[in-house]
């Protein structure tokens, strides 16, 4: 059997990998819309069972390191943070193919207005992935602090165009198809930054060993 | 410390009690929306506290137990099969409060159409999430297949919701934050089956040892 130390730094590179290519997701998802580009939404889509894969030998690998290796405090925090940011980045991918689905549709459409929200706010979900993932391989609590405040403008900017849209639609009934693609799009934007809070949370019970959702209230004792 | 199994037998009991709590906010989130219910609306928002307290109760247990006691095998995959149940359980209560959300911003505003396809789509994914609970306490893989069966019918409705609203926005513009929210709840319901789906994987890959999410198990 290998050193655990080594099992533990392959499962940080997979988990790793696994999120740039979710990362890649998400920015090509919406670059697609944007440029109104078909091939490269089915190229999102294309990567789906990639990710599926990913998270499927990362709860394999977790599970095996967890059964043969019987880690204590902090190793096993990391491992079931591990569990959980998987399932996390997994839902991500899922969210990017449903951005890359609704794409395709809008590509069939007439465009209704220029998108300016929409391409901000993926790029302050981006961001804020790469921020968690970087603040979970490093454990550190501060730089996952940082995220929160990009959530609650990701929040914002969805109420914006959820308002800016329906206003839209009451206006010109013959948009409200693609309207109310765009505003799922937004919507699943705002989803993947939820998932990202949910890593920087995780990040912060592995640095602190306190469960960040509950405030400061101690965990048993392991 | 206690004996192993009864530690195991109290995270099932745990798993369970926070399941019948999720279940009645699903169902009650619900008939808040179908009832224009306030009432009903406040007593889901009530319990969730209590949910999410449940799941940092189920998850240190869980944690704990993988800890302190070293499973292997089948015990292990119980106890990983209980976290992410435990998830699952949790984004469902979530769901169920998205739910009574847009059930009180439609009480505040005239009915646009009755609701048909709705409480017959919350009816489906009640019953996944009461069978797939059952599948994992009884290790029953053939109710567990059931769940995933069902999951197809619960797309099927929220396809043919979401065109219904689209065309009644269309002849409607002052009908279309209503349609909105019944879309979203619609989505949330579909959300909610997704989960029951989950946990029906789970006790197939606890039950056999197999992973079949994604559809991998015809590869083995």
């Amino acid at each position: 059997m290998r050193h655990f130390s080594i099992e533990l730094e392959e499962l940080n590179e997979l988990l790793l990998r696994m999120g740039s290519l979710v990362e890649s997701s998400i920015r090509r998802s919406v670059q697609s819309l944007v440029d109104r580009d078909k091939e490269l939404a089915k190229a999102v889509m294309r990567d789906e069972p990639t990710i599926n894969q990913m998270q499927v030998e990362v709860d394999a690998r977790t599970t095996r390191v967890l059964a043969l290796n019987q880690p204590v405090a902090r190793d096993l925090r990391f491992l079931t943070a591990t569990l959980k940011i998987n399932t996390d980045l997994e839902r991500m991918g899922d969210l990017a193919v449903n951005i890359a689905e609704r794409a395709i549709d809008l590509i069939n459409r007439p465009p209704i207005r220029p998108l300016e929200d929409i391409p901000r706010m993926a790029s302050l979900v981006q961001n804020m992935l790469l921020k968690s993932l970087e603040a979970f391989v490093k454990v550190d609590a501060d730089l996952a602090q940082t995220i929160f405040p990009a959530d609650d403008e990701v929040d914002a900017l969805r109420d914006k165009v959820y308002t800016d849209l329906v206003a839209f639609m009451q206006n010109d009934p013959a948009s409200v198809p693609t309207a109310v693609d765009l505003i799922f799009v937004a919507r699943n934007l705002e989803r993947i930054a939820d998932h990202s809070t949910n890593i920087a949370e995780d990040v912060i019970f592995l640095a602190k060993g306190v469960d960040f959702r509950r405030a400061v209230t101690p965990v048993h004792p392991v | 410390m206690r004996h192993f199994i009864e530690e195991l037998e109290d995270l099932q009991g745990r798993l369970l009690e926070m399941g019948t709590l999720v279940e009645s906010a699903i169902h009650n989130s619900v008939r808040a929306l179908t009832e224009r219910s306030e009432a009903l609306a406040q007593q889901v928002l009530g319990n969730e506290d209590r949910i999410n307290h449940l799941e940092i109760e189920i998850d240190d247990l869980a944690v704990r137990l993988l800890a302190l006691q070293q499973p292997m095998a089948k015990d292990l995959r119980f106890l990983t099969a209980a976290i992410k149940i435990n998830t699952d359980l949790e984004r469902m209560g979530d769901l169920a409060v998205n739910i009574v959300e847009r059930a009180l911003a439609l009480m505040n505003r005239p009915p646009v159409k009755p609701l048909i396809d709705i409480p017959q789509m919350a009816r489906t994914a009640e019953s996944m999430v009461r069978k797939s609970l059952d599948a994992f306490v009884k290790r029953e893989p053939e109710l567990a297949r059931n769940v995933l069966l069902s999951d197809d019918t619960v797309d099927r409705l929220r396809d043919s919701i979401h065109t219904e609203l689209i065309s009644f926005m269309q002849e409607d513009p002052d009908a279309i934050p209503q349609a909105l929210d019944l879309i979203l709840v619609a989505r949330h319901l579909e959300r909610i089956a997704d989960h029951a789906t989950n946990i029906a994987e789970d006790t197939l890959f606890l039950v056999k040892g197999v992973d079949v999410r994604h559809h991998l198990e015809r590869n083995y």
